[in-house]
C-alpha cells in the first residue's frame, strides 16, 4: 500500500433483501489506479456489491470509504457528484437519442439565460467526437443510438463514462454486447485510460478469461460472502472456478 | 458515416418536417372539393382557428414525449380562465392580476398532476381523468353549464385588437409558439423531457430527476392549455364549460398525427403545429360538410384511432 488511502475501501458491508443475505460483511482495499475484477456466480452478490458502491442501492451494514473520507449515497447522482462512474449491463443509454445527447445525459453544458440553462449544442458534438476519436473510433455524433452496433454502444458508455475523469469506474457486465473484435477493442481501451488516467475500475464479468486479461487484483464472491482476494498472478482462472463452486 | 434518411423523395431535413408536407397536401386536395377554402379570409380564419388546438396539443405533446397523457388538459382550458373571470366579476380582481391567478391555477393544476403521478404512482390516465371530472364538476356547478359572458374589454385585447388582418392573439400564438420550440430543443429541461420519455432506467442511472421531469411536462400541459382556454376565450367573448369537452379529441390526435410517439422520447414540436393545422381543417370540413353533434363526436373518435393506427404504422416501419 502507498502513503495515499486506497481510492475505496468497504467494512464490513452486509445487505438483506427481506430474508434473505445478499452480502455478509464484505471487507476489502482497491489501491489507487488499479483494476479489480469482480466474480462470482449468480447471485454471489457481484451486482449488489457495485450497486451499492454506485449509490443504487444502501447497504443495510457496514461503511464504504472512498479516497479516505466515508461516504453515504442515497442515489446515483450522489455517487456521480462524488466521482463514482457506472456503466450498467443495458449500458444507460437511451436508444432514441442521439449519440451527443447520450454523452453528455445528466451534465449538458449550457449558459443560463434568464430562467433557462441553454444547451450549448455545438460544444457538446465537439468533444463527444473528439472523445470517441482519441480512442481510435469515429462515429457520426448526430446518428440515434438505435442505430449503432453493440460495439459501438458500448464504447459509447465507457467512453462517456471515463471522459468525466470519474475516480472510479464500475462496470457491470459491460461486455455482453459485445463481438469477439469489439471485445478485444474494448479491453485494449480500458487499459489504455488506466495507464492513461490511472482511474480505478471494478469490473463484474462471467467472463473470466476477460477478468484474467484486464484486472491487477482479483475478488471472488460466493453466496454473499468474499472467499478470496488477492493479486491476478496468484491466482489461475481454474482455481477462480473452484472458490466460485459451493 | 452519414445519417440515413426515412424517404428517397425527401432528403432528411425536408423529412423531419413530414406532417407539414401533410397538411399542404390535404389543403390542396380539399381546395379542390371546397374552393373557398383557397380564399384569402379562409385561409385567415383558419389561422386563427388553428390556434387552439395547437397549443392545447403542444401541451399534450409535452406529456407524451415523456410517455404520460394528460386527460384533463381541455379541462384546464376551461376551468382556469373561468375562475380568473369569476375573480374579476365577484371580486373585483384587475384583469392583470386575474390573467395571472389563471396561469397560477392553470400551473397549479399541472403540478398537482405531476405530483401525484411520480410521488404517489397513479398511472397517467387515471389520475388526470379523475382531474377532468373533478374541474368539469367544478365548473358546471358554479356555471350550471351556463357560458361566461361579459368579459372586461381588456381581457378581450388580444381577440380584439388587429394588426393588420390578424389579431393580437396570433402574435401572441406565434410567441408561445417559438417559445415552445425553443424550450423542447434548446434548453437543459426540454432535451431531458425527450430523454425520460425515452429510457427512465438510463435517465436514472446517470443521475437526471426523472419525477422532476415528468412533473414539469404536467404543468407545461396546464400552462399551454390555460394559454389556449384564454386566447380561445378572447376570440370567442365567452368561456363555456364545454370547451372541456369539445377541444379533448383534438389535442390528442394532433401530436399523434405528427409523430409524437405515445411511449415517449420522439416527438417534433414543429410538426405538432401541422398536426393540429390538420386536425383544424379536418374539423371545419367536417362542419362545412354539414355532420350534426353525433356523428361529430364519432368523427373525433375516428381521427384519434386513424392516428393511433399511423403512430403503430411508422414504428414498424422504422424497425424495419
Amino acid at each position: 500500500m502507498t502513503e495515499n488511502p486506497p481510492i475505496l475501501k468497504v467494512e464490513n458491508v452486509s445487505k438483506n433483501f427481506g430474508g434473505v443475505q445478499a452480502l455478509s460483511n464484505v471487507s476489502f482495499e482497491l489501491e489507487r489506479g488499479k483494476i479489480l475484477g469482480l466474480v462470482g456466480d449468480n447471485g454471489a452478490g457481484k451486482s449488489t456489491l457495485l450497486k451499492i458502491i454506485a449509490g443504487n442501492l444502501q447497504p443495510s451494514s457496514g461503511k464504504i470509504y472512498l479516497d479516505g473520507e466515508e461516504v453515504h449515497f442515497n442515489s446515483p447522482a450522489d455517487a456521480m457528484k462524488k466521482g463514482i462512474a457506472i456503466t450498467y449491463d443495458f449500458m444507460g443509454l437511451v436508444d432514441c437519442a442521439k449519440v451527443w445527447e447520450n454523452f453528455f445525459m445528466g451534465r449538458e453544458l449550457a449558459r443560463r439565460l434568464g430562467f433557462f440553462s441553454v444547451l450549448d449544442i455545438k460544444e457538446m458534438k465537439r468533444i463527444t467526437a473528439e472523445a470517441i476519436a482519441r480512442y481510435g473510433y469515429k462515429l457520426d455524433v448526430d446518428r440515434e443510438v438505435e442505430s449503432l452496433s453493440g460495439d459501438e454502444r458500448q464504447i459509447i458508455a465507457v467512453t462517456r463514462a471515463v471522459e468525466f475523469q470519474p475516480k472510479l469506474l464500475l462496470l457491470d457486465e459491460a461486455f455482453t454486447m459485445l463481438s469477439v473484435d469489439g471485445r478485444a477493442e474494448v479491453i485494449e481501451f480500458l487499459k489504455e485510460v488506466n495507464k492513461q488516467s490511472g482511474i480505478s475500475m471494478i469490473v463484474v464479468s462471467h467472463d473470466l478469461d476477460l477478468v484474467k486479461e484486464l484486472s491487477h487484483y482479483i475478488m471472488v464472491l460466493r453466496a454473499g460472502e468474499k472467499v478470496f482476494f488477492g493479486k491476478n498472478e496468484d491466482i489461475s482462472v481454474d482455481e477462480i472456478i473452484e472458490y466460485m463452486l459451493p | 458515416m452519414s445519417s440515413r434518411s426515412n424517404s428517397a423523395i425527401l432528403p432528411t431535413r425536408a423529412w423531419q418536417y413530414h406532417t407539414w408536407f401533410l397538411f399542404v397536401l390535404v389543403y390542396i386536395i380539399m381546395c379542390a372539393f371546397i374552393p373557398t377554402l383557397f380564399s384569402g379570409v379562409t385561409l385567415l380564419n383558419v389561422a386563427i382557428q388553428g390556434t387552439t388546438v395547437t397549443l392545447l396539443a403542444i401541451g399534450m405533446a409535452f406529456v407524451m414525449l415523456v410517455g404520460e397523457i394528460d386527460l384533463s388538459n381541455a379541462a384546464i382550458a376551461a376551468f382556469a380562465p373561468m375562475m380568473a373571470a369569476l375573480a374579476i366579476e365577484k371580486v373585483d380582481l384587475p384583469v392583470p392580476l386575474a390573467l395571472l391567478l389563471m396561469v397560477l391555477i392553470g400551473v397549479g393544476i399541472g403540478a398537482f398532476n405531476g405530483l401525484l403521478i411520480t410521488r404517489v404512482k397513479v398511472p397517467s390516465l387515471v389520475q388526470t381523468i379523475t382531474t377532468q371530472w373533478m374541474l368539469l364538476g367544478i365548473l358546471l356547478f358554479i356555471t350550471r353549464g351556463h357560458a361566461k359572458t361579459g368579459l372586461p374589454k381588456a381581457w378581450m385585447w388580444p381577440g380584439r385588437a388587429f394588426v393588420g388582418p390578424l389579431p393580437v392573439l396570433f402574435f401572441l400564438f406565434v410567441a408561445i409558439v417559438v417559445f415552445a420550440v425553443f424550450f423542447a430543443t434548446r434548453t437543459v429541461t426540454g432535451k431531458r423531457i425527450y430523454l425520460v420519455g425515452g429510457s427512465r432506467e438510463a435517465c436514472r442511472a446517470m443521475g437526471i430527476p426523472v419525477d422532476k421531469v415528468i412533473t414539469i411536462s404536467f404543468i407545461l400541459s396546464g400552462l399551454f392549455a390555460t394559454l389556449a382556454g384564454y386566447l380561445l376565450s378572447t376570440r370567442m367573448g365567452f368561456i363555456s364549460p364545454k370547451f372541456a369537452s369539445e377541444w379533448l379529441m383534438p389535442a390528442i390526435a394532433a401530436p399523434v398525427i405528427a409523430g409524437v410517439s405515445l411511449t415517449g422520447g420522439r416527438g417534433n414540436l414543429v410538426n405538432v403545429v401541422a398536426g393540429a393545422y390538420l386536425v383544424q381543417v379536418i374539423v371545419i370540413i367536417v362542419t362545412a360538410g354539414g355532420v350534426g353533434g353525433y356523428a361529430y363526436q364519432f368523427i373525433q373518435g375516428l381521427l384519434v384511432f386513424v392516428a393511433l393506427l399511423v403512430d403503430v404504422a411508422r414504428k414498424r416501419f422504422m424497425k424495419e
